[in-house]
């Protein structure tokens, strides 16, 4: 086992690619999309605002960093956009981003799971992301899905908290081309010249 | 004895029941409409909405229904004594009632499928979406619903207000056709 681990030790450190094949996550040509029940029926709706960074090594994903803005909302409906955005669901003023970060993630066949941090309204949660990889004309596109229970992040509270009314569980589902960026190898060059991440 | 069909006097227990029904529906769904659309954005407006829909199709059924046994049997006739233009406004105004009936909920099962509100029927049966969301083809089928209920409730005043006359006023049968009971006295 550790010779073994040495090797690919070395391989990495040797490969450019390996040592941070990174790309930033636009909205342009993906989609974040949500269903949840409302009274019995599903509802859909969608973020407009999201971006991050992924880093790639071997087509597996060495890590995510990536971010939603609750206030871009989208459900075609602008009295409930106007009241998701307040303290009961989003409470965007006071919090303006979701965010998930992972640090790695395992292959299953042709999907990876990144086990990560999901981070709504304050609320960090251990979550579990399955996604998958393509090439779209030699872009990477990641296209996946998620599940979660919106009460263990405090999205609807007070009256809707009454899941007859308002399904406990949100499913969203996401994809997003990848743009690849050239990130300096040194951890201290990168903190000095990164302009991919919006904290 | 009052029979199920109708007889040359007067409306069957069918119609007479279908009659009744639709109107004490409709009456409450003016009412829990009217009462949810005033509601701000909340638990109360989607619950009361989301009963105003599943009735809203309830009443629809009822009305399809209605419209067939009414295919299949002819109202008793109008006394002779009515004048030619009140038959023509009784004719035009029962069968823009019916069209309405059918247009009114039609129009908000739109609205609620553009809106991306799909409804659950009474929370029991998941009812499918006549089209896919839009959210400016809700606008429409909104405006569309608040106008055909709108010209629904002054038809259904000139109907009551015609049948208080033909009861109270003219006491010549006529309101009588659609009651289980007969009047007392007729002109």
């Amino acid at each position: 086992m550790r010779p073994r681990a040495c090797i690919l030790a070395l391989a990495i450190a040797s490969s450019p690619a390996a040592a941070g094949e990174c790309y930033v996550v636009g909205a342009a040509g993906g989609n974040v999309s949500f269903e949840v029940q409302q009274a019995g029926a599903p509802f859909r709706g969608a973020f407009r605002r999201f971006g991050g960074e992924v880093c790639l090594a071997q087509d597996r994903v060495a890590r995510i960093d990536a971010w939603i803005d609750p206030a871009s909302v989208d459900t075609g409906l602008p009295e409930l956009d106007a009241a998701l955005k307040e303290r009961e669901f989003f409470e965007t003023g006071r919090y303006p981003r979701i965010k998930f970060t992972a640090k790695s993630a395992e292959a299953r066949g042709e999907r990876q799971f990144a086990r990560g941090t999901l981070e709504i309204k304050g609320r960090r949660r251990d979550m579990e992301v399955a996604f998958s990889l393509r090439r779209d004309g030699g872009r990477p596109v990641v296209s996946g899905s998620l599940t979660l229970n919106r009460l263990d992040y405090a999205i609807g509270t007070g009256e809707w908290s009454d899941t007859r009314w308002l399904g406990a569980e949100v499913k969203v589902v996401f994809s997003a081309k990848l743009t690849a960026v050239t990130i300096p190898a040194t951890p201290a060059d990168r903190g000095a010249s990164s302009p991919v991440l919006p904290k | 004895m009052e029979q199920y069909q109708n007889s040359g006097k007067s409306y069957g227990i069918i119609a007479q029941a279908f009659h009744w029904l639709v109107a004490a529906l409709v009456l409450v769904q003016l009412g829990l409409g009217v009462y949810a659309a005033s509601l701000p954005v909340g638990l109360a407006r989607l619950q009361w909405l989301s009963r105003h829909k599943s009735l809203g199709l309830a009443i629809l059924a009822v009305v399809l229904l209605r419209i067939a046994w009414r295919a299949t049997n002819r109202p008793p006739p109008l006394p002779d004594l009515i004048p030619g233009w009140q038959r023509a406004a009784a004719v035009a105004t029962h069968w823009l009632l019916y069209l309405l009936l059918v247009l009114a909920p039609l129009a908000g099962w739109l609205y609620a499928s553009a809106a991306g509100l799909s409804v659950n029927w009474f929370g029991l049966i998941q009812v499918p979406d006549l089209i896919t969301k839009d959210p400016d083809l809700a606008e429409v089928f909104k405006q569309l619903h608040r106008v055909l209920v709108a010209l629904l409730a002054l038809l259904i005043v000139g109907h009551v207000g015609a049948a208080l006359r033909h009861a109270f006023w003219l006491r010549d049968g006529v309101a009588h056709r659609m009651l289980p009971w007969k009047p007392r006295k007729t002109k």
